[in-house]
């Protein structure tokens, strides 16, 4: 089961919330599809300026693999208040731990409704139509 | 199963063949959409987040433009171009992203195999046509990689985007300036072009992947979206965005 204490898009995109903020990332699910488990076959990660403001569901970022260039999207709208530059340069943090040193993005939140959001459970049944 | 649609065509600029592509990948109502196309003038394309100054000599093309998919820089010359464009639950592409290039290379491997190549996914060799450091797509391989003669015959990048996929693909009649030393249908003996290549392509994605194609058009929206989007592949900021 993947953690319980965020939420997520079938995109594979997690937002955990602490207070006005959230951190967002993607999972363990998209790193292994873009990498196949090798971390060495992701090769760029582009995110945001800070300061911007996404709207729900906007892309944010790509992240390119050897495979495909893949969009990032925001769960919930909000400025984007800090990233984790540490990416760009050391895309194998996404490969050690996508859950927390390999966050993307923090954010302050415009919405904190997660109404439309996955749980973890909800989110574990959108990769069974994967396998 | 949803029927596909079959849209080719041959020897147009690439602000058109990427614009277009990228309205099918845009337009969420578009059904399931295979493209075979050539360019004219000639083409360099870099991949989505290459640097214009990795790719040795690309002056030396017509043209040059950035894809919307990743990967390496292709010389679009003397090739067929094809582009699948669906949902990602087709089953053509539902899985392992890895899976759906090994079920479109298995197919197209079945073609060239008709025509007396030895097509094969490359698995864990490195190639005699690997050659870092140019920045060409043909220049570097992967594991799904369709090649024979030990060389890269097929180059292949994906686009994901609001649960919709477009998968670029080059097959070469011929190498190119830029392309140099990759596999080729040059060793057949009877000469093949682009045209008598998708049609047999598409003989082998009706046996062997199970589609079903209808000959089709891009609607009155995609070809203004088409038009709209592709004035961003003829402006500078963004083929030298990186």
């Amino acid at each position: 089961m993947r953690p319980t204490d965020r939420h997520y898009l079938s995109s594979h995109e997690w937002i955990k919330i602490s207070g006005d903020n959230a951190v967002i990332g993607i999972t363990d699910f998209a790193v292994e599809e873009l990498s196949s488990g090798n971390e060495g076959d992701l090769v760029y990660c582009d995110l945001p300026e800070v300061g911007r403001n996404l709207e729900e569901s906007e892309t944010f970022g790509e992240i390119e693999s050897v495979k495909a260039v893949s969009d990032l999207n925001t769960p919930l709208p909000g400025e984007v208040v800090e990233i984790n530059s540490a990416i760009e340069d050391h895309l194998e943090i996404l490969s050690d731990d996508p859950w927390d040193r390999g966050w993307l993005i923090k954010i302050r939140l415009a919405d904190k409704d997660t109404s439309k959001l996955l749980d973890a459970a909800a989110y574990e049944e959108t990769l069974a139509s994967h396998s | 199963m949803n029927d596909w649609r079959l849209i080719t065509t041959w020897g147009s600029p690439p602000s058109f063949n990427m614009g277009l592509d990228e309205a099918l990948l845009e337009n969420l109502d578009a059904p399931p959409t295979l493209r075979f196309y050539s360019w004219a003038p000639d083409t360099l394309s870099l991949g989505y987040f290459q640097r214009y100054e990795d790719v040795a000599g690309l002056e030396r093309a017509g043209a040059v433009v950035r894809r919307l998919t990743g990967g390496g820089a292709i010389h679009h010359v003397h090739e067929l171009t094809f582009s699948f464009c669906c949902a990602l639950d087709e089953p053509l592409y539902r899985g392992k992203l890895a899976d759906s290039y090994v079920r479109v290379h298995e197919a197209i491997a079945g073609t060239l195999q008709n025509l007396g190549l030895n097509a094969r996914l490359r698995g864990d060799s490195p190639l005699r046509s690997d050659c870092p450091d140019t920045g060409m797509c043909f220049h570097k391989s992967t594991p799904q990689d369709l090649v024979w003669e030990n060389r890269k015959g097929v180059g292949s990048a994906q686009r994901r985007r609001n649960g919709r996929v477009l998968h670029h693909g080059s097959i070469k009649l011929k190498s190119s300036i830029l392309d140099t030393r990759i596999a080729t249908l040059e060793s057949l003996k009877t000469e093949i072009d682009a045209a008598q290549l998708a049609a047999l392509l598409l003989d082998t994605f009706r046996s062997q992947l199970g589609l079903s194609f209808e000959v089709g058009v891009p609607d009155v929206h995609e070809r203004a979206m088409a038009r709209e989007l592709g004035t961003r592949y003829l402006d500078p900021a963004f083929l030298r965005r990186r």
